[in-house]
């Protein structure tokens, strides 16, 4: 059975995944229980996990699967989005085509016809391929990053991480993530674990450690409330000590990997008895040996011992005369945590003599037996040596389903976070001053050009300085001349803007110089091409003086446009462009730690600026991008879904498209924030997705077993 | 293989499931099946499997929901977090499982949204949950550990809700001192911090009369009737010197290795390891060793040899014994055949042979420690593991009140206290509930409504006799009229206490039947413990409840009805 792969098989299949995601999605979505074979029960409100629990059988949507699980693998996040998106591309396409239909010519053969629909698909979905890789990036560096947020404060020399601008990303994460009820208190439980585990040093290996690790690092308890869920110091193990002596003072701690007692032989070897007194002496070798063993550790004051294998009685027996605790039967990914906590390999045994030190031991605080729910836990308080500080979560709830479904949510807020602390380089190089560059319709010529583009455009690229700008300048003074200039308030918080590692320095001289050229702006015409003068004397200084960082100078970049308006002076925009473009030779990236506020503001802000772009553009291009631009707002238009009245998507839209055409400081009526990269990464899966899907023809089902030969995930290839 | 390589099958996906008429009647059954338990006049359920097994009959929670087999997801959920409540705390399974049930139910009445139904259930468990806690809390009584009343009544409340337990008021009142007494002796005697409880061993002995169960101090070894006679009543001077082996003593080689083994022709390793026992033994006589335990076996020829040395051996004690044996002899249990270090040997005060009912005991007399056993009797075996269960529960909830020392009212009256509470708050001042969240009052008085008749509900659930149920205006405890004959005019004088036991119609009081509305009223917290003193005797027939276990149901079930609430869709998975 062939099946022909059409847009239209595509938006079926997508449409129905829809429907079951969109009543999920955002701070109003619901759970779902899935029930795997075995009877256990799971609740989830994951997208991923969603589509997964329901094996899908229909090819395509196997597809759409399957790209949906390889973005989570490296997102963690947005699945559902995901799905909402592509619906939303997909019957973009579709009204195209249907429309293209009407106009070709009925009396063409079916075989002719497909053969255009698949030249046709080909070149869209190259397009869209294009669009991808380059003007997306293209987009998100030149307009969109002048709204980023970010979660850093940039006050003091090195970044520091805003705690309230953390817990608000994360109440945005957990709010599509888990119940309702609950979101808030998992959001404040995750904040407060994040910044007991991390030390001002800490970095990447931190996120690392964690994901790695992280079933090791949390407990499950079930039959108590969630509310009951807390954070404990130290490291809680997954089992109950096979001898507890209580000890104080120094307490060192040994890591052994196999039986402490000698065998009488080993894996292939022999031991050959020849007289019962032989035997007997070896036996009692054995104790003694195991015996000065244990009185060795104690001597180097172990006190505890820590075992991946089950220890013999006699070993328990000894370790328990010495006043020496153990833990046996410790899974290999307890030790490591372990190994990567305190940063020491486990004890091998000298062979020959007790004489020589041991010093792969580490000392802890405390080890204790640790009491949940009748379960015996052993709570260790391991002294680290990384930049981690150990912690650990316990997590609780009346059922499984829900405690699991928490955990998960756990973890992936870990991987958005290990996403959101790296820059992100987009695949877009400024290098402006050749003319004869490549990339297709670059962005800052257009700049170059405004005084063509139609009036709205002109003013997209406009700031609103006449409301914030007066506020930052009385800032100016006393502190850093960048302060808030994002026209996105943050309500309740006030939220730094995306400053660079290294603040730039102006010397004081000249950022009161243009404090004053912006306090003395005239109205009148004729006064202001001094003022500009002015500004771009400062330009040249501040540019020289940071390090060509990009964001900095779309800043400039920005706010020279921005007088620019004010006085009608085309000439001066000019010139300020070439001047800053011809500085800034690197390559752009989405830095660390961007945010931008959650309730579809990326969506909105890229449809918008998506739109424009679309102005200018040549006929495929153009819809291609009105295409994106319209798909965006399905993902608002959802999340608003239940609004009534000011708050409904059309209202709001327009207000958000208001305030990007006059500036104003836009109003928003939802707090959190949202990972940059994530929506990013969440954009290219899926546009690569369409092409994927774009791409085949027909879908042949195959009636066979798969071979066995064949590699694991053959089941998808083989049906199509 | 090739079965494993099959193509999954589709999963089928419910929308909105508790819309679905079946889900509802099998929610509803389910109810049914709980509710007609609950309380000391709960019916009987009688469980057995038609292919066969054993018959089980009982009124619990624990059994019911284990041997129950729900398909329904959700009635998964909800069995799930019940019997999870239940591992946890023991009690008030069956509290959590019908209020839940009921908030579902009520909930469901109203047609709000889930968000909003989900949202102010979790505002109204806040409230209560901080009430309960408060000190202004008018249904909880202080526990005073130096007076055993309110504990008593404690223990008996909770022998008095299994009815399947089947004792005589009689037996309650002597299983309850039982219960009591065993708690008490597990208490370490030093007050070091933290307190680490001792342990109480719960010993079978079935088809006697229940007030032939006995608490004892130490731990009682089952043995047989041939061992018992060999066991010589020797007298020495006490204490008795203990050693307690976790190592085997038969003479068989577990740790060889993963090598090869090779015996030259002649040797015999039996005869080494019998040496070898032997000599063990021979130290054991030069220490003065008294009694010898083992967790495993004993070779016949170890043992024939020590009893020749006037050494009483007793074999195959069982891992599950251990703990409490190497606890009441301060020994370290040993793991060695070779030398014995004399420290970890340990001590009894006396032992001695004992005879309950048909079996036989040897029962080991501590110097002082907090390990104790109690000696349960019932007469048939479904009724004593009712008895063992309810026991469990009863010293579980002793041990709560360490915790936390306050105990609830129970028989109703706090689930009424609570919604005469609520219903009051909702009508003075609803805006401290709302808290700004998006929800108007008129939202908060629906949900509010189906909160409270939960609760109530769940205390009329109490009556199963066709009694009326009823609430009293002043202090918002629970009252019922046992179904009589209808001659009586005057019904109020059919009241003879509330459901707690700590008013009585005495007072001046005024009734509103619980089905009926009736206009929010300040519930008043007389404190009891402050009439206590004025009728001392009344506090010998309290019924009360364990504050944690309540309070933690209460919480597991509104989380769990709000879950399940929240439900969109059911995924089923019919690989």
């Amino acid at each position: 059975m062939a099946v022909s792969g059409s847009v239209k098989t595509a938006l079926q299949v997508a449409e129905v995944l829809e429907a079951i995601v969109s009543r999920c999605v955002g701070p109003e979505g619901r759970q779902v229980l899935c029930t795997k074979p075995t009877g256990e029960v799971l609740l989830s409100r994951d997208g991923g996990r969603l589509l997964e629990a329901l094996h899908l059988d229909h090819p395509i949507a196997r597809i759409i699967v399957a790209c949906v699980s390889s973005h989570l693998k490296k997102t963690g996040d947005g699945a559902k989005t995901f799905i909402i998106f592509l619906c939303h591309l997909l019957r973009g396409l579709h009204s195209i085509t249907e429309k293209e239909k009407a106009l070709i010519l009925e009396n063409t053969q079916t075989f002719e016809r497909r053969w255009k629909n698949c030249c046709q698909w080909k070149c869209i979905s190259q397009a869209l391929l294009t669009f991808q890789t380059q003007i997306l990036d293209c987009i998100m560096d030149q307009y969109l990053s002048r709204h980023f947020l970010s979660i850093f404060s940039a006050s003091a020399k090195e970044r520091t991480l805003c705690r309230s601008a953390l817990e608000l990303l994360l109440e945005a994460y957990f709010c599509g993530r888990v119940g309702r009820n609950n979101h808030k208190f998992i959001s404040q439980l995750m904040c407060d674990y994040f910044f007991k585990c991390m030390t001002s040093k800490s970095g990447m290996e931190v996120f690392e450690l964690v994901d790695d690790c992280f079933l090791e690092l949390n407990i499950n308890v079930t039959g108590l409330p969630v509310s009951e869920s807390r954070i404990v110091d130290g490291l809680l193990l997954h089992r109950d000590f096979s001898v507890y002596c209580p000890a104080d003072g120094d307490i060192r701690v040994a890591i052994v990997r196999e039986i402490i007692q000698p065998v009488f032989s080993t894996s292939r070897s022999e031991f050959v008895v020849n007289s019962e007194a032989q035997f007997q002496a070896s036996q009692i070798w054995i104790m003694e040996r195991t015996k000065s063993v244990m009185k060795h550790l104690l001597n180097q004051n172990v006190k505890l011992l820590l075992s991946s294998v089950k220890q013999p009685d006699l070993v328990m027996y000894y370790a328990r005369l010495n006043g020496i605790s153990v833990v046996d039967c410790l899974s290999s990914e307890e030790v490591s945590v372990i190994q990567r906590i305190i940063g020491f390999t486990p004890l091998v045994l000298p062979q020959a003599s007790l004489q020589c030190e041991i010093s792969d031991t580490a000392l802890v605080k405390f080890c204790k037996p640790f009491i949940l729910r009748c379960k015996r836990y052993v709570h260790l308080g391991l002294i680290s040596t990384c930049t981690f500080i150990p912690h650990c979560i316990i997590l609780c709830g009346p059922v499984q389903g829900l405690v699991e479904q928490h955990e998960n949510a756990l973890y992936g807020a870990f991987k958005m976070l290990r996403q959101l602390f790296k820059d992100f380089d987009l695949n877009y190089v400024k290098k402006d001053n050749n003319q004869n560059d490549t990339l297709s319709p670059p962005i800052y010529k257009n700049c170059g050009k405004s005084n063509q583009l139609p009036k709205s455009y002109t003013q997209s690229i406009q700031r609103p300085y006449q409301d914030t700008g007066i506020k930052s300048n009385d800032e100016l003074e006393e502190t850093q001349y960048l302060k808030v200039h994002s026209n996105l308030v943050v309500s309740n918080v006030e939220l730094e803007t995306y400053t660079p590692c290294s603040p730039p320095k102006v010397t004081p001289t000249d950022a009161v110089h243009t404090d004053e050229t912006w306090r003395c702006l005239p109205l009148e015409n004729d006064r202001v091409i001094d003022d500009y003068e002015l500004l771009i004397e400062s330009n040249s200084i501040s540019n020289s003086i940071i390090d060509n960082t990009r964001i900095e100078i779309s800043y400039e970049n920005f706010q020279i446009i921005d007088t620019a308006k004010k006085g009608s002076m085309l000439p001066v925009k000019y010139r300020s462009l070439d001047m800053c473009t011809s500085q800034s030779f690197c390559s752009s990236s989405i830095p660390a730690g961007c945010v931008l506020p959650v309730g579809g503001s990326f969506e909105i802000l890229l449809h918008y600026y998506l739109l424009n772009y679309a102005k200018k553009c040549q006929q495929l291009e153009e819809i291609i991008s009105k295409l994106i631009a319209d798909a965006l707002l399905g993902i608002p238009k959802i999340l608003y879904k239940s609004k009534k009245g000011n708050h409904s998507f059309p209202q709001i839209y327009l207000r958000a498209l208001h305030t990007l055409q006059t500036n104003q400081p836009m109003v928003r009526s939802q707090t959190g924030l949202e990972s940059v990269t994530g929506k990013y990464h969440l954009l290219t899966s899926v546009l690569q997705c369409l092409t994927k899907i774009l791409t085949i023809d027909l879908v042949i089902n195959i009636k066979r077993h798969p071979q066995k030969n064949s590699d694991q995930d053959s089941d998808d290839e083989l049906q199509h | 293989m090739l079965s494993r390589l099959e193509a999954k099958k589709p999963s089928l996906c419910h929308s909105e499931p508790l819309t679905a008429e079946k889900v509802r009647a099998t929610l509803c059954v389910l109810k049914g099946i709980l509710t007609s338990c609950y309380g000391p006049s709960g019916r009987l359920k009688q469980l057995h499997n038609s292919t066969g097994g054993s018959v089980c009959t009982t009124s619990q929670s624990a059994v019911l929901l284990r041997n129950l087999s729900v398909t329904h997801p959700i009635l998964k959920i909800l069995t799930a977090s019940v019997q999870n409540h239940v591992s946890c705390f023991s009690d008030c399974g069956l509290f959590t499982a019908i209020l839940c049930c009921n908030l579902i139910e009520n909930v469901q009445k109203t047609d709000l949204t889930a968000t909003t139904t989900i949202k102010l259930n979790t505002h109204l468990l806040n409230f209560c949950t901080s009430y309960l806690r408060s000190e202004a809390c008018g249904c909880r009584i202080p526990v005073d550990f130096s007076n055993t009343q309110i504990l008593l009544c404690l223990v008996r409340s909770i022998l008095t809700s299994k009815p399947a337990c089947m004792l005589t008021r009689k037996e309650i009142d002597h299983v309850s001192i039982l219960i009591l007494r065993a708690f008490l002796l597990i208490i370490p005697g030093n007050t070091e911090d933290p307190i680490i409880l001792g342990k109480s061993i719960i010993v079978p002995l079935k088809g006697q009369r229940v007030t032939d169960s006995t608490v004892l101090p130490g731990v009682l070894i089952e043995m047989s009737e041939a061992q018992f006679m060999r066991v010589l009543p020797v007298r020495k001077s006490s204490p008795l010197k203990v050693a307690l082996f976790s190592t085997s003593l038969s003479g068989d080689f577990s740790d060889l290795g993963e090598g090869c083994m090779v015996v030259s022709d002649g040797v015999s390793l039996e005869n080494a390891v019998l040496d070898q026992l032997i000599n063990l033994g021979r130290q054991l006589v030069s220490d003065h060793v008294d009694l010898v335990l083992c967790q495993k076996v004993i070779h016949p020829s170890l043992k024939q040899f020590l009893t020749l040395h006037h050494i009483v051996t007793i074999d195959r004690v069982g891992v599950m014994l251990m703990e409490p044996l190497s606890k009441v002899t301060g020994t370290q249990p040993i793991g060695s055949l070779g030398s014995v270090s004399p420290g970890s040997y340990g001590s009894v005060k006396d032992w001695c042979s004992a005879k309950f009912g048909w079996k036989h005991f040897f029962h080991l007399i501590p110097n002082e420690a907090t390990v104790c056993s109690l000696l349960l009797c019932n007469r048939n075996d479904t009724a004593w593991d009712e008895l063992k269960l309810t026991c469990q529960t009863a010293l579980h909830a002793l041990q709560l009140t360490i915790k936390e020392p306050w105990v609830l009212l129970g028989g109703g009256c706090t689930e009424t206290h609570l919604a005469a509470c609520i219903r009051h708050k909702i009508y003075k001042e609803p805006g401290s509930i709302l808290q700004d969240d998006g929800c108007t009052q008129a939202e908060l008085q629906l949900i509010a409504e189906a909160f409270c008749s939960a609760l109530e509900s769940l205390a009329g659930s109490l009556e199963h006799d066709g009694g009326e149920t009823l609430t009293d205006m002043k202090y918002g405890h629970f009252w019922t009229i046992q179904a009589g004959p209808p001659s009586v005019v005057n019904w109020t004088d059919l009241l003879s206490r509330c459901g707690c036991g700590v008013y009585n119609s005495q007072e001046e009081l005024s009734w509103s039947f619980l089905k009926s509305t009736c206009h929010p009223f300040v519930p008043q917290a007389c404190l009891p413990h402050e009439t206590e003193e004025i009728r001392p005797q009344s506090t010998h027939s309290l019924t009360l409840d364990c504050l944690t276990a309540k309070l933690s149901g209460l919480k597991v079930a509104v989380e769990t009805a709000n879950l399940i609430l929240d439900l969109a869709y059911v995924i089923e998975d019919k690989n």
